[in-house]
């Protein structure tokens, strides 16, 4: 079955929350999937397998410790962290390189580098264990999939855009993956209780009038 | 006068605009979403055709109304049902209803409207794709409903006051776009001229569900009457709208798009701002303005509600209508910047029902300066969902100071500014708000309430270094990450926040859904609690075939019917 982008987006951002991130990334995190899907690469997998690891448990051990040039964490950096930083703290990228070691889920850092390429106005690189994608802040070149883990990425100011990938309508997640988006944005959703559906929504009344 | 005064007068602050009183005082105006669409379908000379119906003596079956535009068509694919009272209900927790509706974009082969009879009666439990733009249903006003096939079965004509009072046969109670249940995305119609303002596809699909609504009820006459029905007479018809059902699912909507809905205001108050900054009135602008003053009383004669709220707000607003006519009276309107001199009068003198009603009223008269600023309604700028981390800490500050001063000085922790949470319900998926304290929600609660979390902000930020970057604080708060964004975003977007608490004992939703409804172009709000409401669309519109462009935008004001 195919989805709407709108209903992926919606559906992530849930997932995102309900799998214990803070609300303005899961905002960010809905909007990578979204844009993912829309490059024709597997936004729903990349984060469903993502939220599957449950980095956002202890959020503080799976993001650098501070903004400089070589980002590390205690354990596997989350691109949920690693991401919106790459965005925000892009004007780093005018003097030279942002290093980032073993990082879950790489995949998910490509719509922040997007971001950062708009900011700069430039084309980013960015490697990933040896593999070279490249973004100008619209289309992207990465091939379809990526590792779950990787050891090393590289963001780079300059680089050019050879075969950027397809833009895709709608969005077409494995089932499996999807169910797991479903189960944790479930986890957002408040136990239904008589009293919330008389009061919550607005009225009990009939409409036969 | 002094020559030296040309300098243009200044939109109205936000901190006035956006109290959510005011902003559930709004009106119509000329930039009204329904307005916009009959406008451009009259000078585009847009034709109609209804290829399909098929209903049967029972009133089921389906049909098709077929709107084509100079370079594009769209259908509406409607589905007739025949539903037992009991489970008819305006709440979106329902599962059947009178009819369904897809608006399809182009014209429907013979498959596709066989693939939607399977699951647009559905609605949320079906799925459409992306050939679909809209998804939508109504129920019937069974009152009005069965005496007008009663009438017209008699031979004769319907009641007027009966249709004026209600003002619809039938009532969407959802009308789902923009990738809902598998729709095409906005994006697939964001670019074309015809869909490029907010809800254009919206407006349309029930510009004809209305036509669909009329031909149905002249059928179920027809079969009554054994051929002895009387037709409906157009005069009449033209009285009923459609009819809108609308609770909680849509008040989080203004909020949760900051930049379009100050897009929305903002082009409204920069109306209002170049009509009161016209120097001379002339007389047929003035005598324009008397004739919509005049019209628009009759309507407001029509509007009802039980709802003590609004009943203290129509009386409000009555009174305020004799103001009005009163120094209209005695007031040319000649001289210098009458606009401006009516709108000073205004905020002194009448209700904020009565005030945005004026605001309105002297946009209509300038279409020129006016309707151009349509263009400017829709949210196509994407790159204001990403956050700036280059801003200074101070400057983040100095955002929150010029936005939420209101709010860093509430106490954030008493219980009458916290009482509510907004959440969603497992049953439906829709947006809910109930008691923080006495139901089980707030590990549930959604982010509506910005005014809290930027009172929130200010505080972690203080004893942050004032010329460091938002990046840094960001990195160790992202539960910042959403507020931050918010302030951001104030800076391009100054209507864009709702200036009051939206999670208080006292908020009032149905002020967020009569802000949001009142841009579609409703009238006749009818709040049926404090958080639902019942308007009612198109009333006084040429149907499809009478359109033109004489009657293509002042039909929301009605004529005395001769």
């Amino acid at each position: 079955m195919n989805f709407s982008l709108n209903e992926m987006e919606a559906t992530a951002k849930r997932a995102t929350r309900g799998a214990g991130y803070s609300w303005g990334q899961a905002e960010e995190a809905s909007k990578a999937a979204r844009w993912l899907c829309a490059q024709g690469m597997d936004g729903a997998g990349v984060l469903a397998g993502l939220l599957e690891q449950g980095l956002a448990s202890d959020s503080a051990a799976h993001r650098p410790g501070q903004i400089d040039r070589l980002w590390l964490s205690e354990r596997a950096l989350c691109p949920l962290s690693a991401g919106p930083l790459l965005s925000d703290a892009a004007h780093l990228l005018k003097t030279g390189p942002v290093e980032m070691r073993n990082v879950a889920a790489p995949a998910l850092l490509l719509p922040f580098a997007c971001h950062a390429a708009r900011l700069l106005k430039e084309v980013l690189t960015i490697e990933i264990d040896g593999a070279q994608m490249m973004t100008d802040g619209e289309r992207l070149v990465a091939p379809d999939s990526l590792p779950d883990t990787v050891h090393k990425v590289v963001v780079t100011n300059g680089g050019a855009l050879t075969t950027p990938r397809k833009q895709n309508a709608r969005a077409c997640p494995d089932p499996q993956d999807w169910c797991v988006l479903n189960r944790f944005a479930h986890r957002t959703y408040a136990p239904a209780t008589e009293e919330s559906r008389l009061l919550g929504a607005g009225s009990g009344l009939s409409d036969n009038d | 006068m002094d020559t030296q005064a040309q300098t243009q007068i200044e939109r109205r602050d936000p901190a006035t605009v956006m109290r959510l009183s005011r902003l559930g005082s709004l009106h119509q105006c000329r930039l009204s979403f329904m307005r916009q669409l009959t406008r451009r379908m009259a000078s585009e000379n847009w034709s109609f055709t209804r290829p399909v119906f098929d209903i049967d003596t029972n009133g089921v079956g389906r049909a098709v109304y077929t709107a084509q535009g100079p370079d594009r068509a769209y259908s509406l694919v409607a589905f007739a049902h025949d539903l037992p009272p009991e489970q008819r209900s305006d709440r979106v927790i329902a599962d059947a209803w009178d009819a369904t509706f897809a608006l399809f974009d182009g014209i429907p082969t013979g498959a596709d409207i066989e693939r939607l009879s399977q699951n647009v009666p559905l609605q949320e439990a079906g799925r459409v794709s992306e050939s679909e733009l809209s998804l939508s249903r109504a129920n019937r006003s069974v009152r009005l409903w069965d005496h007008v096939v009663e009438a017209l079965a008699a031979g004769h004509q319907p009641d007027v006051e009966q249709i004026y009072q209600v003002g619809y046969l039938m009532r969407t109670t959802a009308v789902y776009g923009s990738g809902k249940f598998g729709a095409a995305d906005r994006e697939k119609v964001a670019d074309r001229s015809e869909t490029q303002a907010p809800f254009q596809v919206e407006m349309l699909s029930v510009f004809l569900t209305r036509t669909f609504v009329r031909d149905l009820v002249q059928h179920m006459a027809n079969v009554k009457g054994c051929g002895q029905a009387a037709t409906l007479d157009p005069e009449i018809a033209r009285w009923l709208g459609i009819g809108n059902s609308t609770g909680l699912g849509m008040a989080p909507f203004i909020v949760n798009h900051p930049v379009l809905f100050n897009n929305w205001i903002m082009v409204r108050e920069e109306a209002i701002a170049r009509v009161r900054s016209v120097e001379v009135a002339s007389t047929t602008e003035i005598s324009q303005f008397r004739d919509v003053f005049e019209r628009s009383q009759l309507s407001m004669s029509w509007w009802r509600s039980e709802h003590p709220i609004q009943i203290g707000k129509l009386e409000e607003l009555n009174a305020d209508l004799h103001l009005i006519a009163e120094y209209l009276r005695h007031n040319d309107l000649r001289g210098s910047r009458p606009w401006n001199r009516v709108m000073s009068w205004s905020e002194t003198k009448l209700s904020e029902e009565g005030q945005e009603f004026l605001a309105s009223l002297i946009l209509e008269p300038y279409g020129d300066l006016v309707d151009g600023l349509t263009s400017c309604m829709a949210d196509s700028c994407t790159q204001a969902f990403v956050i700036d981390g280059t801003m200074l800490i101070g400057k983040v500050c100095d955002l929150i100071r010029e936005t939420y001063a209101w709010a860093l000085d509430l106490d954030w922790e008493a219980r009458e500014n916290c009482a509510r949470a907004w959440y969603v319900s497992e049953e439906k998926l829709e947006p809910r708000m109930g008691e923080r304290f006495d139901e089980p929600i707030s590990d549930y609660e959604q982010p509506l309430a910005p005014a809290r979390d930027a009172a929130a902000v200010y505080d972690a930020l203080q004893g942050w270094d004032d010329t460091k970057p938002v990046a840094e604080f960001l990195l160790h708060h992202p539960e910042h990450r959403h507020t931050i964004r918010r302030i951001q975003m104030t800076t391009s977007a100054p209507y864009g926040e709702i200036r009051d608490n939206t999670i208080g004992s006292k908020v009032l939703p149905i002020d967020m859904l009569r802000a949001k409804l009142s841009f579609f172009g409703a009238t006749h709000f009818d709040p049926r609690s404090d958080r639902w409401v019942r308007i009612c669309m198109y009333s006084g519109a040429p149907y499809p075939e009478e359109l033109t462009s004489e009657n293509a935008d002042l039909w929301v004001y009605p004529q005395e019917p001769t």
